[in-house]
């Protein structure tokens, strides 16, 4: 595999040029508490120095509302106009994490029935993720075969060590980009820096607190859609939409059409949340998932079961987002292990 | 504050057992040492379960309204600003009274469990919480930590009104003092120094990151529409589109919903999953209140009636 170094002293320089060349996505930090990745015009609003940020990076790829087309009627035609704003987008910064989680939203978008919008924008997007230095109490990631330095999913992946990036050169788009950047990605030094990498992946290994097996838990699910558990969690859900919304592999929304009544109009998407009672509720009014009970479960059920019989992939990634964004503490970690629980006594 | 745990087990467990109440909604521990975890306790056996120490954030009033239509009494742990969430609920023909047993206890002050779990290691156990007065010294397994209020309590708690609860007919420890941390508005009043272009600046900054999650809805005591106009589809009054004209309208509508019947329990800024600070919203409307009909917080004392919702001679005509 093909090795660089980028000095951080050049990072700046870097990141101003690429915002200039591409839409550029990176970690952005709102009022001291907040990290999200938001669209940047430079390497000032860009902060690196986060664990794992607030919001994923989910909506550089898929956006929270989207435009899909308008329309003009014009008493004899019906003009459509699709969005086809599609920019060359770099994702910069993204954790392994995250990255991951899109190779479980492509075969979502991009598998058998392909989302033009998303398929576009992911097949024009640069992916740099940014191993971590730290491991979060939340974190899990371990639990679904990688780790805080995995570089799975990404074109590059940059490590931090100290006043230098290691850069690991993924895939072909990957070799290009450097190429095109050259004058910021040195091949001197790589070698070292490859050991020190490795070290800190050992060294990031050993800090999970959480140390969270999946055996069994499928199968207990593949078996079991009505289990009185269930009636246990689902009683502290307040119903909000945040661990659905924080999540980087939820994918879910909705459809709408605005017009003004004019022979004009447009078409959104914008996500949407199975925790909400008007996710599955049906034109006729009835509602298949009534209560928190059958939305507890659904999303349960899809991270853990779902995604993996459509996809064959998992539908979480160990982010920790929900547990430690949830205002009442559901843990998804504590309902794998009480799942398994449920399996072993049944 | 582990023995205020012991007799709340103690009362929870004799209000089942002679069927005073078939429910006790009350805290349990969490997944991690900073955290804990609503829990819902209808076995007198189970009562080991329940909890108490400075992490016990959540406003379980909240739950109430779930078990309005059940049949059955409930108990409810409170803390003083949840206990004014009680009388508007009451005050609001949410629930009746005789439904609820509240299990008031007088609170110290509730940490912030993100600046904690920040300082402690990982993993650890919590096993023990002392109150020094401005500071708690929270034993672990793994060590003894101390943390001083005025830096690591929740923001709401430096500014408590009630840290002894306005309703109980079950009261658990001490009395605690009023303290001045902090002047109660000092935030809004910050905040209304700025010039109109300022506050739209710093409001737009906030409410362009919302992630439209209506968690800050959900966790609302007062918040109890059958059918929440932001859910309504036809006629659609607020569009699922993210973006800050309709964010800026999601979060006005709501605030000037629940103005005049808002507790101030601080819960929608608490769990703001991207630190929107609604609470300055709220406070805003509750400074206001006070200032032009001398209003109490809502909910203070059962016989409130909500400052919009009744009309006296005596109001000022400003707008008039």
């Amino acid at each position: 595999m093909d090795a660089r170094v980028i000095n951080k002293g050049q990072l700046p320089e870097l990141l101003d040029r690429l915002a200039k060349d591409y839409a550029l996505f990176a970690p952005v930090r709102e009022e001291e508490t907040v990290t999200l990745f938001k669209k940047v015009a430079g390497a000032k609003e860009v902060a690196l120095d986060y664990t794992n940020s607030d919001v994923s990076p989910k909506g550089c790829l898929f956006p929270q509302t989207e435009k899909t087309f308008s329309y003009i009627y014009t008493g004899d035609s019906l003009q459509i106009n699709k969005n086809e704003d599609v920019q060359n987008t770099v994702i910069f910064g993204a954790r392994p994490c995250d990255v991951r989680s899109i190779l479980s939203l492509d075969p979502v978008f991009e598998g058998k029935f392909v989302d033009d919008y998303y398929a576009a924008r992911r097949q024009n997007t640069v992916i740099i993720g940014l191993s971590c230095n730290k491991v979060l109490s939340t974190c899990f990631c371990n639990a679904f075969n990688s780790g805080p330095c995995d570089g799975t999913g990404s074109d590059l992946l940059l490590t931090d060590l100290g006043d230098k990036y290691y850069v690991e050169v993924n895939t072909d788009k990957g070799k290009s980009f450097v190429e095109a950047y050259g004058q910021y990605f040195a091949s001197q030094g790589a070698e070292q820096l490859a050991k020190a990498k490795e070290e800190l992946a050992k060294t990031l290994e050993g800090q999970f607190i959480r140390q969270v097996d999946l055996g069994g838990v499928k199968e207990v699910l593949d078996e079991n859609f009505e289990l009185p558990y269930w009636d246990k969690v689902f009683k502290k859900c307040l119903g909000c939409g945040i661990c659905t919304y924080v999540c980087p592999t939820c994918h879910c929304f909705d459809i709408f059409d605005f017009t003004t009544g004019d022979f004009t109009g447009e078409r959104f998407r914008c996500w949407d949340s199975c925790m909400f009672p008007d996710f599955t509720l049906m034109a006729g009014g009835h509602n298949p998932r009534p209560t928190k009970k059958e939305r507890v479960r659904n999303r349960f059920m899809h991270k853990l079961k779902y995604h993996l019989d459509r996809y064959n992939i998992a539908g979480c990634v160990g982010c920790g987002r929900c547990i430690a964004k949830c205002p009442v503490n559901i843990d998804i970690t504590a309902i794998i292990k009480d799942l398994k629980e449920v399996g072993q006594n049944a | 504050m582990m023995d205020i745990a012991q007799q709340l087990r103690e009362q929870a467990k004799k209000l089942l057992e002679e069927k005073k109440v078939d429910l006790v909604i009350g805290f349990g521990e969490g997944t991690e040492l900073a955290r804990t975890t609503p829990v819902f306790v209808n076995n007198p056996e189970d009562v080991a379960v329940l909890t108490w120490n400075p992490f016990c954030a959540n406003n379980l009033v909240k739950y109430l309204t779930d078990y309005s239509h059940e049949p059955g009494k409930v108990a409810v742990v409170v803390k003083g600003c949840d206990s004014r969430a009680v009388n508007r609920l009451i005050a609001d023909n949410q629930i009746k009274k005789e439904k609820v047993v509240v299990i008031g206890v007088t609170c110290p002050g509730q940490l912030d469990w993100q600046k904690v779990a920040a300082k402690i290691s990982p993993g650890v156990r919590l096993k023990e919480v002392t109150d020094n007065g401005d500071s708690f010294t929270v034993k672990t397994d793994a060590g003894e930590y101390k943390f001083d209020k005025k830096d690591y309590m929740l923001r709401r708690c430096l500014v408590c009104e009630n840290p002894n609860p306005v309703v109980a007919d079950v009261l658990l420890g001490k009395e605690q003092p009023v303290k001045n941390y902090e002047e109660r508005f000092a935030e809004v009043k910050a905040l209304e120094q700025l010039s109109t272009e300022e506050k739209s600046a710093y409001w737009d900054k906030q409410f362009s990151r919302c992630l439209r999650c209506y968690a800050c809805r959900n966790v609302c005591t007062v918040c109890t529409c059958r059918e929440c106009v932001f859910d309504q589809m036809k006629p659609m009054w607020v569009s699922k589109r993210n973006n800050l004209s309709e964010n800026t309208a999601f979060h006005l509508i709501r605030a000037f919903h629940v103005a005049g019947r808002c507790v101030d329990c601080g819960e929608c800024d608490r769990i703001c999953p991207v630190d929107i600070p609604l609470r300055k919203l709220n406070q805003k409307i509750l400074k206001d209140l006070g200032d032009l009909f001398d209003a109490p917080t809502p909910g203070s004392r059962p016989d409130l009636v909500s400052p919009l919702g009744e009309f006296t001679t005596g109001d000022p005509e400003e707008f008039m």
